[in-house]
């Protein structure tokens, strides 16, 4: 009955308006007891050509909000090569690392793949046939090209996310610096690395499925002085990532636009490397230096290394001006991190993302702890001991230098100001009621999917995320800016917290690099270059952007599905 | 949905709201306010190993009298009381500042002596408290959509 009188409201045959309360006779409320079965928890994947809507996995002890027992996405579900036998497709292969000297051309392709992920064999996508993409390492100031090729059902681009390239038109903006690259066709990239550190690479079209599906690798542009970073005893890449799954796969995507456009897609399953149980090995007393990129669509992580100690070295586009030592290490998606940890006593280390997870209909928070790898320690002493230099806490000369260019900016008044919203439209009718009481406390970030069900069946047909201009009111792509080469250009972002869904959002400034000097008013003491930083609910944070390359150019949320749902705007530095 | 005005200042979303008893002989017209920022963290956020978010809690009060020999302490608490930490004393100009990184938590203002160290917890009356914004998260169960949930059920009594 609330079912029928829920679907004629939707479909605007009953009442309209904005919001009204429905009431139940007692008798009425005899329904269904297992509110969960409308949604084919467990069907297949596909029935005849098409692929079947299932609902997600979820806390089975939590309630079905009443209402939504038969909804789905309004969109047309779809996964990539759906159908296929697995065992058609080329097993993918480990990373590997591919030193790319200046000068040099290396080929490139997105393809399907088969993965193991735990004891499911699934059709998933990757870059050369691997899982991450090959690493890229290069020197600072190198020169090279990447022969790209399509050979995924999909158009695509890549986007190589934190470089300063000369030329804007590698950059891999479909309709801004590129025409898509269709399926069968290639592009080549000319690519330059101006600056040390860690970047990654990843399509620009549809990330919600194929950068969920594994196109990702990474960049490591190594530095020309050899003591830029402090002695360790070896080195790691730790790619973070989660994905969506069940008992019979991978859930659907949508086909026309993404679902999941509330809250981004949240994995249950964890990936690090691309496994779902990477561990190495490493020597009593050894420093190792770990290289951390986010590429999960929508999670933050808080990243623990069992208690042991660690050092915090340098973020997405340069070190720190001080180094710092830390309990933890929190990445936004599309962040990077480069931090030493000591492993000083044998055993097993668990690296987990810790954080405190909310439930919503509880009313509390809990802690959820998700193992991300495993490092085995021996009791062998390692062969140098690197111990003293990683207590040592370094002031990075050369970037307080550099940034001092910049302090004359930091207090000035905004150039441009945004507010973080959303707007959304037609979403059932039981998600509009619920998101009124389910914001009476909103976290700064959103650790989980706490509220799966609602997540899942909101698509970007639905929700509009904008970044919403304050002098003009101008919204999204309807704002592009215009700059002058190495204009100092002061941005203030605030995160409304009185908007439908208030949520985290990472932003990227393609191009370009940026200081986050001040966050709720409060100057920031210690920086570093980035590309990419949170914008946590209820904030209000500064990007000193330093417009040093000319070119069409975007920023927006790193929220694969908040992307996809409009968040995102254009600007032109000219020459 | 409105444009908000932009705030450089701590987010008044999570501010809390400092409501007096009025049984304070001096204070009973008084107001305050908590303001949380997030303590310094190379990562923009602060968080601890735990998962908590680490914020500084900046507290004023205002249309206070003391009389002579007394202070206000404030305190933070958690909401079952089984923890309590001392925040710091007010200022001559009735502020102060201090690291707080419970999930939920309450903020309670004393009169105390001005002249005794404070100990593990406040002795004197209480002068305001308020709450951090988490603590307007409650259980749904026998509420609004989910009325016909049985609360114990869940554990709730």
């Amino acid at each position: 009955m609330l079912k029928r009188l829920l679907r004629a409201v939707q479909a605007g045959s009953l009442l309209f308006g904005t919001f009204f309360i429905i009431g139940l006779s007692t008798s009425a409320r005899a329904q269904d007891m297992d509110m969960h079965a409308g949604h084919n928890m467990d069907a297949p994947v596909m029935r005849g050509d098409s692929v079947l809507w299932r609902m997600p996995p979820m806390d089975m002890s939590m309630p079905m909000l009443p209402g939504m027992d038969t909804e789905v996405p309004i969109t047309a579900a779809y996964l990539p090569g759906a159908g296929l036998d697995p065992m058609s497709v080329p097993e993918a292969k480990p990373f590997e690392i591919l030193d790319v000297d200046d000068g040099d051309t290396i080929h490139l392709q997105a393809g399907l793949v088969r993965r193991q992920i735990g004891a499911q064999t699934l059709v998933m996508m990757g870059y050369n046939g691997q899982y991450p993409g090959p690493l890229l390492r290069v020197s600072r100031g190198a020169n090279i090209n990447v022969h790209f090729v399509n050979a995924i059902d999909q158009p695509t681009t890549v986007h190589w996310h934190g470089l300063r390239l000369d030329d804007y038109r590698f950059d891999g903006i479909p309709g801004i610096s590129q025409a898509p690259v269709e399926s069968g066709e290639s592009f080549l990239y000319k690519l330059n690395f101006p600056d040390e550190g860690l970047y990654w690479y990843h399509p620009h079209m549809r990330e919600d499925v194929q950068q969920d599906l594994g196109l990702y690798g990474n960049m490591l542009v190594n530095p020309i002085s050899a003591d830029f970073y402090a002695p360790v005893n070896r080195e790691q890449t730790l790619v973070l990532d989660d994905i969506l799954i069940d008992a019979n796969g991978i859930i659907p995507y949508g086909k026309s636009a993404p679902t999941h456009a509330l809250m981004g897609r949240f994995g249950n399953v964890m990936l690090t490397n691309g496994v779902t149980d990477f561990s190495m090995d490493v020597k009593r007393g050894e420093v190792v230096r770990f290289f951390l990129t986010n590429v999960a669509n929508s999670r933050t992580f808080n990243v623990v290394f069992g208690g042991n100690p660690i050092k915090v070295v340098a973020s997405d586009i340069s070190r720190y001006e001080e180094e710092m030592s830390v309990s933890s290490v929190v990445i936004a998606p599309a962040e990077r991190y480069i931090v030493d940890v000591l492993f000083d006593e044998p055993g097993e280390v668990t690296i987990t993302n810790t954080v405190q997870a909310i439930n919503h209909f509880r009313g509390e928070f809990y802690p959820s702890v998700q193992a991300l790898a495993t490092v085995r320690v021996d009791d062998t002493p390692a062969d140098v001991s690197h111990a003293a230099a990683f207590e040592e806490l370094r002031t990075n000369e050369e970037v307080i230098a550099d940034i001092d260019s910049f302090r004359p900016y930091f207090d000035k008044a905004p150039d441009k100001e945004l507010e973080l919203t959303v707007r959304v439209n037609n979403l059932p009718l039981p998600v509009m009621r619920m998101m009124e009481i389910d914001t009476l406390y909103v976290p700064p970030i959103e650790w989980n999917d706490a509220m799966p069900m609602m997540n899942w069946v909101s698509t970007g047909e639905q929700v509009e995320w904008l970044l919403r201009e304050k002098d003009t009111g101008r919204e999204s792509m309807d704002i592009n800016w215009t700059f002058q080469k190495d204009d100092v250009v002061k941005v203030r972002i605030f995160n409304s917290p009185r908007s439908f869904h208030p949520m985290n959002h990472p932003i990227h400034f393609h191009g370009q690099r940026f200081l986050v000097t001040h966050i709720d008013g409060v100057e920031n003491p210690n920086m570093a270059w980035k590309d990419t930083a949170i914008v946590p609910v209820g904030s209000t944070v500064d990007f000193l952007v330093h417009m040093s390359n000319p070119g069409k150019w975007m920023a927006h949320c790193h929220i694969a599905e908040h992307l996809h749902a409009g968040m995102m705007l254009s600007f032109e530095v000219t020459d | 949905m409105s444009c908000v005005d932009v705030d450089p200042d701590p987010p008044v979303y999570y501010a809390i709201d400092l409501v007096p008893t009025r049984k304070v002989p001096g204070a009973r017209m008084a107001e305050g306010q908590g303001d949380v920022t997030f303590a310094t963290s190379p990562f923009g956020v602060s968080i601890s190993e735990n998962g908590q978010y680490v914020y500084n809690l900046s507290v004023a009060m205002k249309n206070v009298t003391l009389k002579e020999g007394k202070a206000l302490d404030v305190w933070v608490t958690t909401p079952n009381l089984d923890q309590v930490k001392h925040l710091g004393r007010l200022d001559e100009a009735f502020r102060t500042v201090g690291s707080v990184d419970w999930n939920k938590f309450l903020v309670v203002v004393t009169l105390e002596s001005a002249t005794a160290d404070p100990g593990s917890t406040w002795t004197g009356p209480i002068v305001a408290r308020g709450m951090s914004r988490s603590g307007l998260m409650h259980t749904m169960a026998g509420h609004g959509p989910f009325q016909s949930e049985p609360c114990a059920v869940y554990g709730y009594r």
